[in-house]
């Protein structure tokens, strides 16, 4: 943190000193748990979650609670964001130095920025796959958190994205759910001639296409290729299947949306709304957005909401059983004063009858543990959706996640050119490729 | 008063100027409808459910309750309320004290370097926010003032001073200096001269400034977006922002949040427009 | 970030400042203990508003990783990527339209506006439609901003309903979905929000000009227009010109409504200096790319206010 410029400065900047502390106290090396390490239940854990919602927010309360009593010197203090916040959040206190002992993690790109700047704890020793925590939790979940070979992060529940449609609606039409994707482009044409949307769609906000787009790569790049593209040292995207997949992209907003400007100025909650509101047959969601489709007050009812994965195009060269979705879950801060709590901590709040209440409603957020929904009190499409993504063979982590910051925007900013109509497939794949090419 | 009332008064109404005057008031109601209608949509849409929303737009609201207003009241405008009172006066009050203090020195006393220092205060009136967002995260982060009531007000008052220390300096030197003079030989300490005779004869224009700073700080957006991030310290402009992301599938709630938070500074305005106009009318001088 | 009101307002004042004479408490003797009166304002001021101005310079030339904590001198690296992004490009085009557009409405518009309500006869009048023009202009840009965003939007929105019926389907749009259509929908918000204060401030100018100079173009024979042309015009000239160029600078300010209402989006097309300068450090973790944005957005504010400053002496000296 010096500059040459700023002894010139100095004068100017009497204050400057402040402004300059930044940039020390990280851990030089990486941390690694220790699997043996005692647990002292004193102290106090600071937990950065992702629960800010309201509907979300007595979750953690309730666990914490529980924590405490069962170990009275501990205190739990949570700061609790919503979705759109937490990255904000979490970006400043890395940038002062001042994580929590625990905090929230996306899969890919962002996890990984906490990796490479040795951040968050290696946790290999007691959540790999062959250890004892490890083996109560979803494979894949644990899995998606891997880094150079290294687990680092604590899945707490499993999300995925499937076509919502209105049971009533397709079977008035004579519809049933689509197995291809051209069957489904059929079938808005069919839904069209009713006048009804066949799918609300809005993309005021840029990363809904990405969703879109995530499953439909899915399906036509082989996994291999993705991966590697994921990665800006060994990105090519030069396989085929990208301008395939965008040009399927595009029919779908030909054929079955209101039409890509209009997407474009509509924000996802109000096609959400339009859906909840039968004035659309489909609407393309995630796992935890199936309660606030269909709910007892809204037009749509909980029995004519069902879903479909959203079908594969004939032909496809990629992996036609995988499901985009990605589990979310939390790290532990490498300068954190007591590992061995923190890691306790996360081993009780994944445990399976924590994860029974956060798979239950209100909160419908299946949960990363092995047994831990109970299909008794969980909303039935919920259920089903668990199922489809344990017998997925692949998760599609989301493009604006797993992707570097640049390439995310990349994919952000043309995809909605091409919903638009301004941009054709390849001229997108351009655009993310020099994006990959400046993030090596 | 000027132009057309001139011609008024001098020509004959003839049926081209009754036209006229026709023309001219059939143009402003027509402008105030385009000005006045969406702040009354938003209104009454605080009163209607998804499906009225969803449904013809001009429609009244099929009933008339509170519902709405209430829910957005609990969801969190009371809090962001609360945070943008504390901010707006606690900024108001160290931005005017310190400005008429500063403007005192300024006019009434000796100093060294005083164009200097008169420089560097109104020239901070150039200088724009935005520029200065960046350097200004990393060093409330580094003084851990970050996502505090702290950053907006030392933020508000710092980037306030120039311009009302501009406004009360013109006025103080518009003050006759008898008043002060004849303290001082009285005996009166600076302090108590600031305090005693000056500060109470500037009232007016203290009165203008604190009506632009509540307007511009009730309003402000870009640093309270940037320096606070816990719905606790957030602010009505950026808590309307996040309350509208997490009921964004409840329009009724989002449009009653923004009547409430928009009705507090509008009925401000009407209630002192006539210090406010007084106040533009001396900060533009002549 | 202000209201653009008020930062027009700020204009006017600035100019005042220059002409002001700054040595009238210019005394024999100095007394370095008077400075406890300034100090808290040098203080607050030099540290929280020109310290960071030179401080984002030193950002802009640096490359910086939070996670890793690591930053890198790269020297002027960040002002070549600025010339070879096409988003500051089209960031720039947007800000110049933004300026252009306002100083037709919230200039020239204003200024007619408030000619006319200034000729009606009552004092009541005049203040009741003053009041009312400028009620937008009281709210907060954020609110204005989310309700045009909901005006705008194509399935529940006003502006659509509203032309449908009265019959012009054709120019139904979803207005700030369109890559076309996004920046001037929210540059016609701004208008509407704005033009109420430009209309107060021209009114009050319009206030001081001496009546007997109306009087006297009647006696000449002079119709209401030539008044306007040769009386009004050149009278207000001073306060014309300021909010001209303040109204350049408070168009390359603009931030919230933009940020509110599309994000930049479709496709980066409506973004402006300012959001791209909030995109790049907060959202893709650039800080150093974004103070190179910003110094952009100095530089254009600075040469505005240097020919504010030169406008207002030159004119002081005419008269």
């Amino acid at each position: 943190m010096k500059y040459s410029i700023q002894a010139a400065m100095a004068a100017l900047a009497a204050a400057s000193a402040l402004g300059m502390t930044m940039g020390q106290g990280i851990a030089a090396e990486a941390v690694q748990a220790d699997a043996n390490a005692k647990v002292d239940y004193q102290g106090t854990l600071s937990v950065l979650t992702k629960f800010g919602a309201q509907q979300l927010a007595p979750y953690l309360v309730g666990v914490a609670q529980h924590y405490e009593k069962l170990h009275p010197g501990v205190k739990i203090e949570l700061i609790q964001e919503s979705d759109d916040s937490v990255k904000d959040k979490t970006k400043t206190l890395v940038a002062s130095n001042s994580l929590p002992d625990i905090y929230f993690s996306w899969t890919g790109s962002w996890g990984g920025n906490f990796v490479r700047g040795h951040r968050a704890v290696d946790l290999t020793t007691v959540i790999g796959p062959d250890t004892e925590w490890g083996k109560t939790l979803t494979p894949a979940a644990v899995q998606a958190f891997m880094y150079n070979g290294k687990y680092y992060g604590i899945p707490l529940y499993l999300d995925a994205k499937f076509m919502g449609y209105n049971k009533q609606a397709f079977a008035k039409l004579g519809l049933s759910a689509p197995k291809t994707f051209e069957e489904l482009l059929s079938s808005c044409e069919t839904i069209r001639k009713s006048s009804m949307t066949p799918i609300s769609f809005g993309n005021k906000e840029a990363w809904p296409a990405i969703h879109y787009v995530g499953q439909l790569l899915a399906y036509d790049v082989p996994q291999a290729v993705l991966e590697k593209d994921f990665n800006p040292s060994t990105a090519q995207y030069s396989d085929p299947g990208y301008v395939a997949a965008l040009s399927q992209y595009k029919q779908l907003i030909d054929s079955c949306t209101d039409g890509g400007a209009s997407v474009n100025g509509t924000s996802y909650s109000s096609a959400i709304q339009t859906f909840s509101n039968t004035k659309s047959a489909m609407y393309y969601q995630e796992i935890i957005e199936f309660d606030q489709s269909a709910s007892a007050d809204s037009a749509l009812k909980v029995s004519d909401l069902g879903f479909f994965t959203l079908p594969a195009p004939k032909g496809a060269k990629g992996d036609v059983k995988a499901i985009e979705g990605a589990p979310e879950g939390y790290m532990i801060s490498s300068a954190s004063k007591n590992i061995p709590l923190a890691i306790d901590f996360m081993k009780f709040v994944t445990s399976k009858q924590n994860g029974q209440v956060l798979s239950a409603s209100p909160y419908g957020q299946p949960s990363a543990t092995i047994g831990g929904a109970s299909e008794s009190n969980m909303n039935p499409s919920v259920v089903a959706g668990l199922k489809e993504i344990a017998s997925a063979s692949y998760l599609m982590p989301w493009l604006d996640t797993v992707n570097p910051p640049r390439v995310a925007s990349a994919w952000l900013s043309s995809l909605q050119a091409l919903t638009g109509g301004s941009m054709t497939p390849e001229q997108v794949m351009e655009q993310v490729k020099q994006a990959a090419a400046s993030s090596k | 008063m000027t132009v057309m009332a001139a011609s008024g008064r001098t020509a004959r109404p003839t049926f081209g100027s009754a036209l006229a005057k026709a023309f001219l008031y059939s143009f402003l109601i027509c402008l105030g409808i385009v000005v006045l209608y969406p702040l009354v949509w938003m209104a009454l849409n605080g009163f209607k459910d998804n499906g009225q929303i969803f449904g013809d737009p001009f429609a009244l609201p099929s009933r008339w309750t509170w519902g709405n207003y209430v829910q957005a009241w609990n969801r969190g405008v009371r809090d962001y309320l609360a945070s943008s009172l504390l901010v707006t006066v606690a900024s108001a009050i160290c931005t005017v004290l310190i400005s008429a203090w500063t403007a005192y020195g300024l006019t009434r006393t000796p100093m060294p370097g005083k164009p200097l220092i008169v420089g560097l205060v109104l020239g901070g009136l150039m200088l724009s926010p935005t520029v200065a967002l960046i350097p200004l995260v990393r060093m409330l982060q580094a003084i851990g003032l970050y996502n505090t009531y702290w950053a907006l007000i030392i933020l508000y008052t710092a980037f306030r001073i120039p311009f009302s220390t501009f406004l009360i300096r013109a006025y103080m030197l518009g003050l006759p200096k008898d008043l002060d003079e004849a303290a001082r030989i009285d005996g009166a300490s600076e302090g108590q001269i600031f305090w005693r005779i000056i500060l109470p004869l500037c009232q007016p224009i203290i009165i203008s400034c604190i009506i632009l700073h509540v307007l511009f700080a009730w309003n402000e957006y870009l640093f309270a977006m940037v320096f606070t991030n816990g719905s606790a310290v957030q602010t009505l402009p950026v808590g309307l922002t996040s309350l509208m992301s997490k009921n964004g599938t409840n329009y009724g709630v989002v449009f009653a949040a923004m009547t409430i938070s928009a009705l507090p500074i509008v009925l401000l305005f009407f209630a002192a427009q006539r210090y406010f106009i007084r106040g533009l009318s001396e900060g533009i001088g002549k | 970030m202000a209201n653009s009101g008020l930062a027009r307002m700020e204009g006017a004042a600035l100019s005042n400042a220059a002409g002001e004479p700054a040595a009238k408490a210019g005394r024999p003797f100095r007394h370095w203990s008077s400075l406890r009166w300034v100090a808290v304002a040098v203080i607050l001021v030099g540290w929280f508003v020109y310290y960071p101005i030179v401080d984002n310079f030193i950002v802009s030339t640096t490359d910086e990783d939070i996670f890793t904590g690591e930053t890198t001198n790269i020297g002027l690296a960040n002002y070549e990527r600025l010339l070879h992004d096409p988003v500051v490009w089209v960031a720039l085009w947007n800000n110049t339209l933004y300026a252009l557009i306002s100083i037709i409405f919230q200039v020239g518009g204003a200024f007619v506006l408030a000619a006319l309500i200034e000729g009606l006869g009552s004092e009541r009048q005049r203040r009741f439609w003053r009041a009312i023009y400028f009620i937008p202009s009281a709210i907060s840009i954020t609110i204005t901003g989310l309700l045009f965003y909901f005006i705008y939007q194509p399935d529940i929105g006003l502006l659509n309903a509203g032309l449908r019926r009265i019959g012009l389907e054709q120019l139904i749009q979803p207005w700030l979905g369109s890559e076309h259509t996004a920046i001037y929908a929210i540059i016609a918000m701004s208008q509407w929000q704005g033009f109420g204060y430009s209309t107060l401030l021209f009114a009050i100018a319009i206030q001081k000009i001496p009546r007997d100079l109306y009087d006297a173009a009647v006696m000449d024979g002079a119709g209401p227009l030539r008044r306007l042309w040769s009386v009004t015009l050149p009278l207000t000239r001073e306060m014309t010109g300021l909010m001209i160029i303040v109204t350049i600078t408070g168009a390359f300010q603009v931030f919230n409504e933009v940020m509110v209402m599309t994000a930049g989006g479709p496709n980066n097309r409506s973004q402006v200096l300012g959001t791209w300068l909030y995109q790049q450090g907060f959202i893709q973790n650039n800080f150093g790319y974004g103070a190179a944005i910003a110094a952009v957005i100095f530089a254009v504010t600075m040469i505005t206010g240097a020919a504010q400053l030169w406008y207002t002496r030159r004119r002081r000296i005419e008269l």
